[in-house]
């Protein structure tokens, strides 16, 4: 009877575990899933999920996507792609900024696919080696806030956000994360480790904002908490199209040139679906993706000449864009990143 | 009882080898793979040490407050004669399902210089305070409180009615309080002072809000910014130190106490609270902690220009969320039994140590843990079968929350005196009738206590979730992760409005067909 009993109870553990696991959705193709490609995507969803979409339609492939942001809550898709390495599960990478494609170039996680479609793009924005392309950019603004500061007074330079007239009233994100985290490390490569240190200082001693997300400096100058932030074209123009109080100054148009940051595509090593990968890689590629891109919230800049790009943003031949090896902005990343934490206090 | 062949050893056995390869294994996969290249001396710096001093005064400070709230709570919802009981506790348990991070948000929506008071007063009431250390302190308390209510409400109830008679023979009522029904308690409310600390000392979504700077970032950092995990891991480590440190702490002070169980006599006139006292309190933590944040966000969410659009589209990822939640629970809580018994029988020193483990498994931050998996569960081979599927969401509720509900379960579980088992024993009962029959019935409240919280924790699990969710499907809490990032902010209340509506509707019904059968 014990001994029933125990068997009866074994059985109905394991059942239970091996049930609740079960009961779970598998990865059954289907009939209907015999293609498929596998995306992990870290620019935001809501600008990239309907280009998906849009592929799965044209295309018949079905999309399986994995999505992340670039806000400090996160940890990034690179390092599930990194973890993933020995049995990768994604056929393409689409980063939203520089610096994870190029760490996972480093770390021997992409591999090189040239796409037809890269032509047209602008030299400097596709690597040398097929690693990854360039397409839709965005441009690093100084927002401000409409009924607190008058497009005159807006400040023109990132280095003029440490002046004391500001004091107290400027918003960054968490430099040591997404986008921001690219942008700093570009302009110590641009203008030097001891400009740069001095200008952070003086941005700690003028009281400036650390915020966690380029999202929560917009809505800290849409709110007048307060008056000017350093964040990202898509962000602001979420909170224009929303009717808030907001503009932007892209700056550093005169001296350094205005940061663009490009969104890059990569084929991952050992794919799963290496051709899927490559045809979605060809789609994203497109003119048609950039038009759709410039024209939804996300306001991207098209790279290819001739597509219509986004309006109340300048096209990309108009400004002169900050001269930039990706590469080397990308390698002092992490001293950077130790240099602010030490200098900001974080 | 515990021979080889025993049906106890077997069980607990099998018990402890899911645990074991669910729990413990990927985090020590991904320790000893990630500590292998790394020789330097490791030492923090002063600006790190006082990281390290805010995360302990966060984690304290969220476990005092929340203790403090939910504590007497417990013992009102135990104790007092309140109307709708059981409507009152399902209310009062829900800011547990608000997502911290959102509270925090809804505080500066309040608090903040161009804030609903600062408009409201004309001038910045809340000054140096809406950003500060206090804040989150506050913002955590409110939002974990419920845990020690819950524990403590369960606690309460397993006292023996007739101990606390006897003592009022010889002591005032106040004394039997403090001297007895305080400590017989104490476990419960402890374990769930634990949990609450390692939760808030893994929170930095609600520091980051809030700007306090806080250890958890710098482990963070070491993944998402710097893609270094050998440095995470040693980075970690002085943060699961002050863990162990605040469990042997709380576990020294409380060593083990017998507790018994109640068998029909109710608690004795003289120990029950008025209830227009206890009502008043629990409007006031009601109005506080649930009614305030759900107006402020909804305020906001009122300015969203497209309500519907935010939430079409969320219909998969909420079934989803409740389906593999469920799942979740009913996983954590079967195996957390057996093993929360187990426990519960271990000598003292033996129990101290596991208890210490224990709290350190859940301290670990979910990144580390979502790693750990992906390098356990993505292989070739039978293992690699459930990578890629839901089922890896499963495992991840389990990674993250078997060691508290085996920790919870554990207080649970010593309230069942050794002498029940024993009298079954020589009634010829074998051990798995006497669980079946005698030990689990008692602990039943406390079964489904850790099986809601497993639930709601599970719900909002994100850390862990989002690094090994299958391609193409989602979870409601990471649909809403990813979209608010650009999303305006009458938006992102919209989506957390949705999240604490999608559980608390459920619940709601079900505390009111409660409280009918209650009334009939």
């Amino acid at each position: 009877m014990v001994h029933r009993d125990r068997i009866a109870l074994c059985a109905a553990l394991a059942v239970f575990t091996g049930g609740a696991l079960a009961a779970c959705r598998g990865a059954d193709p289907g009939p209907q899933a015999l293609r498929t490609v596998t995306i992990y995507v870290s620019t935001d969803r809501v600008f990239s999920e309907p280009v998906l979409r849009a592929y799965e339609q044209q295309s018949g492939v079905t999309v399986n996507a994995v999505y992340d942001t670039e806000e400090t809550k996160s940890t990034g898709l690179a390092n599930r792609l990194l973890a993933e390495q020995a049995r990768p599960q994604a056929d393409v990478f689409w980063s939203n900024e520089p610096v994870r494609t190029l760490v996972l170039k480093s770390r021997k996680a992409l591999a090189s696919y040239r796409s037809p479609n890269a032509k047209g793009i602008p030299a400097a924005l596709v690597d040398a080696d097929g690693y990854w392309t360039g397409f839709s950019a965005r441009i690093r603004v100084i927002a401000y806030n409409t009924t607190l500061v008058t497009l005159a007074d807006a400040p023109k330079s990132v280095f003029d956000l440490a002046d004391p007239r500001w004091r107290g009233q400027v918003a960054i994100a968490d430099p040591r994360f997404g986008s921001t985290s690219f942008h700093v490390a570009a302009l110590y490569a641009a203008a030097g480790d001891e400009r740069m240190d001095a200008f952070f200082r003086q941005l700690k001693a003028n009281d400036v904002k650390i915020v966690d997300g380029n999202s929560v400096v917009r809505d800290l100058v849409a709110r007048g908490e307060v008056k000017i932030g350093l964040t990202d074209t898509d962000d602001v123009n979420v909170a224009i199209e929303d009717r808030q109080p907001i503009a932007m100054v892209l700056p550093d148009a005169a001296g350094l040139g205005v940061p663009v940051m490009p969104n890059m595509v990569s084929l991952i090593a050992n794919a799963p679906h290496m051709e899927e990968g490559q045809r979605l890689i060809d789609y994203l590629l497109s003119g048609d993706v950039e038009q759709q891109l410039a024209h939804s919230e996300a306001v991207q800049i098209p790279l290819h000449t001739g597509v219509p790009g986004p309006r109340n943003i300048p096209a990309i031949d108009t400004f002169r864009p900050m001269t930039l090896d990706f590469t080397k902005a990308a390698q002092r990343v992490e001293d950077v990143t130790g240099r602010l934490a030490s200098i900001l206090g974080l | 009882m515990w021979g080889w062949r025993s049906s106890r050893t077997v069980v607990v056995g099998l018990a402890t080898t899911l645990f074991v390869v669910i729990c413990v294994f990927p985090i020590a996969s991904f320790l000893m793979t990630s500590l292998q290249g790394v020789t330097a001396a490791f030492a923090l710096d002063a600006r790190q040490w006082g990281l390290l001093v805010n995360t302990a005064v966060l984690g304290i400070g969220t476990a005092v407050l929340a203790t403090a709230i939910g504590a007497p709570l417990g013992l009102l919802l135990a104790r007092a004669p309140l109307p709708q009981k059981t409507l009152l506790r399902v209310a009062l348990a829900a800011p547990l399902l608000l997502p911290p991070y959102v509270v925090a948000l809804a505080w500066t929506y309040l608090g903040s210089n161009r804030g609903l008071l600062a408009t409201a007063v004309g001038y910045d009431v809340l000054a140096a305070w809406t950003y500060s250390l206090p804040a989150a302190v506050l913002v955590l308390g409110l939002v974990l409180y419920p845990l020690s209510m819950l524990a403590t409400e369960v606690a309460l109830r397993r006292i023996d009615g007739r101990l606390e008679e006897a003592a009022l023979m010889v002591a005032a009522p106040r004394g039997v309080f403090w001297r007895l029904t305080v400590p017989l308690v104490a476990p419960g409310i402890m374990a769930a002072a634990l949990v609450i600390f390692v939760l808030a000392v893994s929170e930095f979504g609600v520091p980051g809000v809030l700007r306090v700077r806080v250890y958890t970032t710098e482990v963070f950092t070491a993944f998402a910014a710097l893609y270094d995990p050998g440095r995470a891991a040693l980075l970690a480590l002085p943060l699961l130190a002050l863990c162990v440190a605040i469990a042997a702490v709380a576990v020294a002070l409380l060593g083990d106490r017998f507790v018994s169980v109640r068998r029909g006599a109710d608690t004795p006139a003289a120990l029950r609270f008025e209830r227009s006292h206890a009502l008043l309190a629990a409007i006031t933590v009601l109005v506080t902690a649930l009614a305030l944040p759900i107006a402020v966000l909804a305020r906001e969410a009122l300015t969203s220009r497209s309500i519907a659009a935010v939430i079409v589209g969320s219909g998969e990822a909420i079934a989803n969320s409740v389906r593999l939640a469920t799942l979740g629970a009913s996983a954590v809580v079967g195996i957390a039994m057996w093993l929360g018994y187990a426990r519960a029988r271990t000598t003292r020193r033996v129990g101290r140590l596991v208890d210490i483990g224990l709290v350190v498994l859940f301290a670990v931050p979910g990144t580390l843990v979502g790693v750990g998996l992906i390098a356990v569960w993505n292989r070739p081979g039978p293992l690699g079968a459930l990578y890629g599927t839901d089922s890896m969401l499963v495992l991840a509720y389990l990674a993250r929350l078997l060691p508290a509900a085996v920790l919870a379960l554990a207080a649970s579980g010593r309230t069942v005196p050794v002498s029940h088992e024993e009298v079954a024993a020589v009634s010829g009962a074998g051990w798995l009738r006497t669980m079946w029959r005698i030990v689990i019935p008692q602990m039943r409240l406390g079964l489904v206590a850790a099986w809601l919280i497993a639930f709601v924790l599970a719900f909002g699990e994100l850390g862990v979730s989002v690094l090994v969710a299958p391609p193409g499907e989602t979870t409601l809490p990471i649909r809403i992760y990813t979209i608010i990032a650009n999303a305006p902010s009458s938006s992102v209340a919209v989506l957390a409005l949705l999240q604490a509506g999608v559980i608390l509707g459920p619940l709601a019904v079900l505390g009111a067909i409660l409280a009918h059968r209650e009334v009939s």
